[in-house]
């Protein structure tokens, strides 16, 4: 028993859910707190995390709010349209904890966003949760790209944005103990950038037929 | 969630509404499953955490293995490493839920901050500063010079609602008897009270 942090996953039952807390329990670094509005599917994922590490804790909860109290950190494997209902549900117990807002808050037909270029889903649940630090990251990597995070003999670059230090340094952490080349590519505002980016890859992805498993990587010298 | 927070603090200073409402947003609350470390031992404390519901103890272990209890801490209380919160120095303490706990964690940054835009909180922590001291001093004699029967009665003074919730060789421990000798002592405490 150690300080390990916890961690909830808010929206475990879906496919970056799953994939995240998949990755997070390899690592025997947290513990995880699983939550889905449907949790039926919540306690085979629970037994296969475990099995994982044995240093993983794992626990189903089934309300957004006791998690997000619960944790130090908090993620939103939701749909950007949940999140201003979720925001309201855990603003006050996530008051001081990290944020992680991974939603590209694309339009139904997936050819722009519902959101005005002058802001991002990331800066917009910052507006939603004051007191919290929201930081972006995982957007840029599709679900399955967890399970193979070295794509065409190159590891996957992984985008972090946001205006805290310390947080961005935590998360970035966490994102290369999952096995990600973390990024840190700048402020909030860079959230913009960063939606654009995984708008362009599901385009591109459903021209070329990349098959969901694709990512992004810098190549520098 | 901060009613037992401010409850505390009006006992110690004249706060208004608007500090009241201010000083919510500094506090990160957090909640620690039955056994949870708060701290290990060796790593920076990170926090100074008021306790509004559960139990917790601070305890060092000793290099033969054995745990010693340095603290309990129940609704109301504030438990830390100080050393290590202040200093960020490795941490002397574990610090562990004894039952399912909530608190309210400060940071440093974030107690440092408070105190800057909220003078009366400066006033409240020197308050409760001063108590500790005063315990803390009080504590260090009783350990050289009472018996072990006055330990235990001064515990039950100090801490009346926790000794029968703490498991009773931790009681022990804190009163740096074996568990036998708490259990003569409450016999007699118990039929003396009769
Ligand atoms: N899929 C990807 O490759 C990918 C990549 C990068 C970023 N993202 C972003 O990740 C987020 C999740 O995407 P996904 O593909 O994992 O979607 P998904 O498979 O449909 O999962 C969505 C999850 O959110 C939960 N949810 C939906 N509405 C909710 C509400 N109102 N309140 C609480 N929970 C709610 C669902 O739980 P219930 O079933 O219990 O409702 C489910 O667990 C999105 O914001 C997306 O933009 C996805």
């Amino acid at each position: 028993m150690t300080t390990s942090k916890t961690i909830a996953i808010i929206g475990a039952s879906g496919s970056m859910g799953t994939a995240i807390s998949s990755s997070l329990a390899k690592t025997g670094n947290y513990s995880l707190l699983l939550m889905s509005d449907q949790t039926e599917s919540l306690p085979e994922l629970k037994s296969s995390l475990e099995q994982y590490h044995s240093n993983t804790q794992v626990h189903i909860i089934d309300c957004a709010k006791e998690a997000s109290w619960e944790a130090d950190i908090i993620i939103l494997a939701t749909p950007f349209q949940a999140e201003k209902d979720l925001a309201e549900k855990i603003r006050e117990v996530a008051t001081g904890k990290i944020v992680i807002s991974i939603a590209n808050p694309l339009n139904s037909t997936f050819d722009g966003f519902v959101t005005t270029p002058d802001t991002s889903a990331a800066e917009e649940l910052q507006k939603l949760l004051p007191n919290s630090t929201v930081i972006k990251a995982f957007n840029t990597t599709f679900a399955a790209d967890f399970a193979h995070t070295v794509i065409d003999g190159k590891q996957v670059d992984s985008f972090i944005a946001g205006d805290q230090e310390t947080a961005l340094n935590t998360v970035a952490e966490l994102v290369a103990g999952v096995g990600f080349n973390p990024i840190i590519a700048g402020d909030l505002k860079v959230s913009r950038t960063l939606e654009n980016m995984q708008l362009l890859m599901i385009q591109l992805g459903m021209k070329y037929n990349y098959n969901w498993l694709a990512g992004w990587k810098i190549l520098h010298n | 969630m901060y009613e037992l927070l401010i409850e505390n603090i009006r006992s110690k200073v004249a706060i208004s509404e608007a500090e009241e409402e201010q000083l919510k947003k500094y506090f990160i609350p957090k909640k620690y499953r039955k056994r949870q470390y708060l701290l290990n031992g060796g790593d920076i404390c990170k926090y100074f955490s008021f306790v509004v519901d559960g139990l917790i103890r601070s305890f060092t272990v000793d290099d033969k293995g054995h745990e010693h209890v340095v603290q309990f801490a129940a609704e109301g209380w504030w438990v830390s490493d100080m050393g290590s919160f202040l200093e960020e120095t490795e941490a002397m303490y574990h610090i562990e839920a004894i039952e399912d706990v909530e608190v309210l964690n400060l940071t440093k940054p974030a107690m440092e901050e408070m105190l800057n835009e909220l003078p009366v909180m400066e006033r409240y922590f020197r308050i409760l500063m001063q108590k500790n001291i005063v315990t803390l001093q009080q504590r260090v004699v009783a350990d050289h010079s009472l018996t072990a029967e006055e330990k235990y009665l001064r515990l039950m003074e100090i801490y009346p609602k926790l000794i029968h919730r703490a498991p009773q060789q931790q009681v022990a421990s804190y009163l740096g008897i074996t568990p036998e000798t708490l259990s003569r002592i409450r016999k007699q405490v118990a039929e003396k009270g009769d």
